[in-house]
């Protein structure tokens, strides 16, 4: 270690090692932002196959629409078939207050408003807790429900849905996402007739 | 010789979380799963052998008085870096591990070797330190992962191997699981490393 600095030398040298840790990130961010981008979009379009699945030859649009629900963003893609007709619809929406924020999730719709399936696109909730969401036990209560008939709340709150053990809180966030989904989704029904 | 003789301290008399109890708040969080524990002990080494290298380079410019400012710089550079190579590589892992590599940057482990042994010795040495100290965080915590993951998930590297019905004691993925974990874990090694000593 020097000693004995002077006060401009301390201070050139610090900015020195900042500014060059500058460039290199300026550098890494340039080389690795189309990777990244590419990989949300193949996870997007992975999610859409996964939420979709048992719909006849469908084809989706490659930039999301964008739409809002209680003043939400909801992002979707509407499945059309050959002549031009919706035959099911990926939606993505916000989950509120979960365990750690917000995060996305996709729900894959039939025309008549059934769920196909669900998907997570990213989140940060407790791992060996909350991750349990994206498991077959729980997301398999959402399979073939719609927004009529059902009670989009979990047992705790005298709903239909089974929580996750110690991650009540995520499955309610879940839950409210997905209703929020089929809140877009039937706006955008409405919309259609 | 020389290396075994570091490598064993690395692992054992000078193991950084069983030993010297640094780096704790990662330890007992991401290690409710072994891929998690790899995961985060890769990424630490990676960053530890970088910050050690380059601090290691600078060790004569860096005024003293600035000498944790410049470290922690240098230390957020090579975080930042890993953050957004395993984003654009390992999407996947990234999604498991992405809340906790911000937090690279704040793990006493990093800082202590930069302080303690990088801004002291030559770049090779340090560059040896940073590995040797990295894969031994990386050990300690797939052990912890592992032993989480068996009690608390019945499964390990996330192969499940019981059935699906068969409970689990989750309070081992908990996180009063991992200090329960950690502290038999820390007699366990210590006795290691007091019969390694012994045996010299």
């Amino acid at each position: 270690m020097a000693k004995d600095e002077s006060a401009i030398k301390v201070v050139l040298v610090l900015v020195i090692i900042a500014a060059f840790s500058a460039m290199l990130l300026a550098y890494v961010n340039q080389v690795t932002r189309g990777p990244i981008e590419e990989n949300k979009r193949l996870e997007v379009i992975r999610a859409i196959e996964i939420v979709l699945k048992g719909l006849p030859v469908y084809t989706v649009p490659d930039e999301a629409k964008l739409m809002e629900i209680d003043n939400s963003p909801i992002k979707y893609y509407p499945a059309t078939a050959e002549d031009g007709t919706v035959v099911g619809n990926a939606i993505i929406a916000m989950a509120p207050n979960g365990f750690t924020g917000e995060f996305p999730v996709m729900i894959g719709l039939d025309n008549t408003g059934k769920i196909i399936d669900t998907y997570v696109l990213e989140h940060k909730e407790t791992p060996g807790l909350g991750d349990k969401m994206t498991h077959e036990k729980f997301k398999g209560q959402y399979r073939g429900k719609d927004i009529t008939g059902t009670n989009w709340k979990v047992k705790k709150d005298g709903g239909d849905f089974d929580a996750i053990t110690a991650a009540t809180i995520t499955s309610r966030a879940f839950t409210d996402g997905v209703l929020r989904a089929l809140e877009a989704n039937k706006a955008l029904m409405e919309e259609n007739q | 010789m020389k290396l075994l003789d570091k490598t064993k301290k690395a692992f054992f008399s000078e193991n950084p979380v069983t030993a010297l109890l640094l780096g704790l708040c990662p330890t007992l969080a991401v290690t409710s799963s072994a891929e998690n524990g790899i995961g985060m002990g890769l990424s630490t080494t990676f960053v530890l052998i970088g910050s050690n290298v380059v601090i290691s380079l600078l060790k004569n410019i860096i005024p003293s008085k600035v000498r944790i400012p410049a470290f922690i710089v240098v230390i957020a550079t090579f975080v930042t870096i890993v953050d957004m190579g395993l984003q654009a590589t390992m999407y996947d892992l990234h999604k498991t591990l992405g809340l906790f590599i911000p937090l690279i940057v704040v793990n006493c482990i990093i800082l202590g070797r930069a302080e303690a042994f990088a801004s002291k010795n030559s770049v090779m040495d340090s560059f040896w330190d940073g590995l040797l100290m990295g894969l031994s965080f990386t050990f300690t915590l797939f052990i912890l992962g592992a032993i989480r993951e068996v009690l608390g998930s019945g499964a390990i590297l996330g192969y499940k191997f019981i059935a699906d019905t068969t409970p689990t004691i989750l309070l081992f993925v908990l996180a009063p699981g991992a200090f329960i974990t950690l502290g038999f874990m820390l007699v366990g090694m210590n006795k290691i490393s007091k019969a390694l000593q012994g045996g010299k």
